[in-house]
């Protein structure tokens, strides 16, 4: 009986150290599988999808205005290519969707101690519709969106 | 893998080409081919995480990624990726 509880002690104690470890990085790939797959309605700008996917990510779709300056262009010659920049003081986590290709999720950033959450990327876009921001701030959720027209679509190839 | 960080103030400024066909569902039954992107990429500066970023099919071919972070010229700045089939990349440089 000691000697089980001995070990018992012992395994909760490996688990305990683990946790920052994990905490540290988090790959959302492995971490939450289906929020990729959450589909986007075939309805411009529709924001469905964009919604569930902040609900499954973050636990709730409820979400302020502010906070993010998001800058996308308001016409793409090719959605291809599609440059989108976000800035915010803080942030723990950031997601970013759209409801221009068939899933809604783009990508997910963990903010680190060390990390300044002015961030770009480029990304594709199959026609024209809305790209939206979401940031976690004190606990809070914050979201920009803004629609950019396509006028050459980026799934081609 | 192309990467370019300079500091200033306390706060260095990163712009990185990776380089990946990032192949879509979509793009890929077109082709043929299997889906495969980039998944995954992390930024390093020694123990430090300086950038962490979950990415999808939805990134542009040879992905373009810009970020800031806390830093000093002279630290090294290690950007690593993980695509969907598991290959790994990765790439040291100093900061200026």
């Amino acid at each position: 009986m000691e000697r089980r509880k001995f070990l018992g002690l012992g395994l909760g104690a490996a688990a305990i150290s683990l946790a920052p470890v994990s905490l540290m990085a988090k790959n959302y790939r492995e971490a939450l599988p289906d929020v990729w797959k959450i589909k986007n309605k075939d309805v411009e700008n529709d924001l469905t999808g964009t919604n569930e996917a902040i609900k499954a990510i973050f636990g709730t779709d409820k979400t302020e205005e502010g906070k993010i300056k998001l800058k996308a262009p308001d016409i793409a010659e090719n959605g291809a290519v599609v440059p989108v920049s976000f800035k915010t003081d803080k942030a723990t986590r950031i997601a970013l969707l759209q409801t221009a290709n068939p899933e809604a999720l783009v990508a997910i950033w963990d903010i680190p101690e060390r990390g300044i959450p002015d961030y770009g990327v480029r990304i594709k876009m199959a026609k024209t519709g809305t790209v939206t921001v979401v940031a976690e701030i004190d606990g809070k959720l914050y979201r920009a969106s803004k629609v950019v027209k396509v006028t050459a679509g980026g799934c081609g190839g | 893998m192309r990467i370019k960080a300079k500091e200033k103030d306390g706060i260095v400024s990163v712009k990185a080409g990776l380089k990946h066909p990032m192949l879509s569902y979509d793009q890929a039954k077109k082709k043929g081919e299997e889906a495969n992107f980039i998944v995954y990429i992390l930024g390093k500066v020694g123990d430090d995480i300086v950038y962490e970023a979950s990415t999808s099919q939805f990134l542009s071919k040879n992905p373009f990624i810009k970020f800031k972070f806390k830093g000093k010229a002279g630290e090294e700045l290690e950007l690593s990726w993980v695509d969907l089939k598991g290959n790994k990349k990765s790439k040291k440089v100093k900061i200026k």
